[in-house]
């Protein structure tokens, strides 16, 4: 089952400094996603070299990470659209109740991605959203234990392309703008080396943190923008999801990046 | 008087791929079968499908023939006994290193496109054809060209109509036999980079089949139940009754092992047939015939549980060389009515249940088999 419990990745910077990618800015990414989501695990921690966060990383895939509170979520895919599937994540993250929100940051959105038809599915399990198109629809964030179910049912997801560079696509986060005016970001996708299962695990994180955090809400605009790496793109970023270099195993790469407004 | 019209009846078991000697297990389905297939004969319409051409594009057969040209060259294969050729298959499956689907391509090319057969397993067809005759076993065709009456798109189109697959191949995914609103899990038949498996091919070929027929019959090793379950829903969707048939298979000293792990040698068919010519050194093919299927199919019976017996086999021979005497001495007393006979070992289906029907000729106080359900059925 492809699981994303990474909690080196995505960090809200408030008020976001645009930064350029060197390393101690994607250290300092990572770190500050674990202190938004778990600040008593971050003080507990010596995150000074990226060493030191793949330890911590190895410790927390292997232990229980929130205590008996982890939540996650299921995602069903039955056709992939990437911005289509892009702009549901948000509509997703934002019908959320503040008490899920809450669990589920804490959890590291963890996000669990199947293999299924939703249209096969809908009479034998109640979906919390479902995709205009019925292409994928999304369970939880909940306890394992509420979706043993339908995950023993499905399959991992699976996918063996490379993602490929594809033309921008702008999606617009259904709902009515309510807190502030809509905004306009880019979303730049990393693409080299990464396979399209590992694309949805990153920009699943970073889009849904954003939206937890108040950055991405209803009315938004998001062009998706994919490149090989997001090196030297003079990009400014508002959040970034940082994990392992697809070429260096000890070094941080940025796989997506969520801009201040354009 | 009206007759009622006759059924038909498919019987479809799993097949043995050709790439090993026949073990007990094999022995046994293939036993299984035949009784079957004889004995429900005489009361219907009946088919017995079994198709090497439909599976040989599965990874252990496309995947064992790759092997064998890349690792062998020219080997005169025709020299080889089975026990030889399943030596290089437990030498390929312990290598366990997967060629690409683009290394397979080839061969899998080769069975969709023309009636090519590679050497080794063309040997162990012709091996296999000698021990069905030696054992009085219907010839389902094991060494003719008998392609699937649907080719993969064909047959993923045939399912997606019934709104019964999940195809994620337009990006990069798998195809998945996809019975969920059933509550059944969701079942990979293609892989990733294009490799169908046995279930895949067993669509191709039952599914343009089975409407044709009233009732199906799947016999298949237990171990299989999961897929041949999805396999029952899918086709009782297209009309038929379906019945399926799980066979226990044979341990070898408590051990239930797939042949690729090896540990046949002196069980294979070969084996056997040749240490039952040693018992009774002349010609005895009606004891040889019978005393088989009363091991395989009444000793044994249904389950798994009963470890493989050189001595309980020996006392099946004789066993059955007796029952041949009363049996002749009998035939005076006049012949019996076959098809009531048989008709006593169904149940609610069409096909006669083998284990009843072998198990009926034994047991003390029994009356002596009549030479004409012997001859039909047994030998």
């Amino acid at each position: 089952m492809t699981s994303s419990l990474d909690p080196l990745a995505t960090a809200a910077l408030a008020p976001p400094p645009p930064f350029p990618l060197s390393s101690a800015a994607l250290l300092k990414s990572a770190v500050d996603r674990v202190r938004t989501a778990r600040p008593e695990l971050a003080d507990r921690l010596d995150l000074s070299s990226p060493y030191a966060l793949s330890a911590v990383r190895a410790g927390l895939h292997g232990a229980n990470t929130a205590g008996g509170d982890e939540v996650l979520a299921v995602v069903v895919i039955g056709r992939l659209d990437l911005p289509g599937w892009v702009r549901e994540t948000c509509a997703f993250a934002h019908a959320l109740e503040p008490s899920a929100r809450s669990a589920w940051r804490r959890s590291f959105t963890r996000t669990v991605y199947l293999a299924g038809s939703p249209h096969n599915l809908r009479e034998r399990f109640t979906f919390d959203h479902i995709a205009d198109d019925g292409s994928v629809a999304w369970a939880g964030p909940a306890s394992g234990a509420a979706t043993a179910t339908l995950r023993r049912l499905l399959k991992a997801f699976e996918s063996s392309h490379e993602l490929t560079a594809q033309p921008s696509a702008t999606v617009t986060v259904p709902g009515r703008p309510r807190a502030r005016p809509p905004v306009h970001r880019d979303l730049y996708i990393a693409t080299a080396k990464v396979t399209v299962t590992d694309a949805l695990v990153h920009v699943n994180h970073l889009v849904a943190e954003a939206v937890l955090d108040g950055l991405i809400g209803p009315g938004d605009r998001l062009t998706l923008r994919f490149v090989p790496r997001l090196t030297g793109l003079g990009a400014r970023f508002a959040m970034l999801r940082v994990d392992t270099d697809v070429h260096r195993p000890d070094e941080l790469q940025a796989h997506a990046g969520l801009t201040m407004e354009v | 008087m009206t007759v009622p019209p006759r059924k038909n009846v498919l019987l479809a078991p799993v097949t043995v791929t050709p790439t090993k000697p026949l073990t007990p297990s094999h022995l046994k389905g293939l036993l299984w079968t035949d009784v079957m297939f004889r004995a429900t004969a005489p009361l219907a319409e009946v088919t017995y499908r079994y198709s090497h051409t439909t599976y040989h594009v599965t990874e252990q057969t496309v995947g064992f023939w790759e092997y064998l040209d890349r690792t062998h060259g020219e080997t005169d294969y025709t020299q080889l006994s089975e026990e030889d050729i399943g030596d290089l298959y437990v030498r390929y499956r312990s290598g366990e290193q997967h060629q690409s689907a683009d290394a397979l391509r080839p061969y899998r090319d080769a069975v969709e496109h023309s009636d090519w057969v590679h050497p080794a397993s063309e040997r162990l067809l012709r091996l296999w054809a000698g021990h069905y005759e030696r054992l009085g076993m219907h010839d389902p065709g094991l060494q003719e060209h008998q392609p699937p009456g649907l080719g993969l798109e064909e047959m993923i189109e045939r399912l997606a109509a019934v709104d019964l697959v999940l195809d994620q191949r337009h990006g990069g995914g798998p195809v998945y036999l996809d019975l969920t609103r059933y509550g059944m899990p969701l079942r990979r038949i293609i892989t990733t980079d294009g490799r169908p498996n046995y279930l895949a091919c067993a669509l191709r070929e039952l599914l343009p089949l089975v409407p044709w027929y009233d009732e199906v019959v799947l016999l298949y090793d237990r171990e299989l139940d999961a897929d041949y379950q999805l396999l029952n829903r899918v086709l009782t969707r297209l009309g038929p009754t379906v019945r399926r048939v799980p066979i226990g298979r044979v341990p070898i000293d408590g051990k239930i092992t797939s042949a690729r792990h090896g540990g046949w040698r002196g069980h294979t068919a070969g084996a056997l047939l040749r240490a039952a010519a040693d018992v009774y050194e002349g010609d005895d093919t009606g004891a040889l015939r019978l005393g088989m299927r009363l091991y395989f199919i009444a000793t044994l019976g249904p389950g798994q549980s009963q470890s493989f017996r050189h001595d309980l086999l020996r006392q099946c021979l004789t066993v059955a060389a007796r029952l041949l005497d009363r049996s002749r001495a009998a035939v005076a007393t006049g012949a019996g009515d076959l098809s009531g006979t048989l008709g006593r070992h169904r149940r609610d289906h069409t096909y006669v249940d083998p284990y009843r029907l072998t198990c009926s000729l034994l047991g003390k106080g029994r009356p002596a088999p009549d030479p004409g359900l012997l001859s039909a059925v047994f030998l």
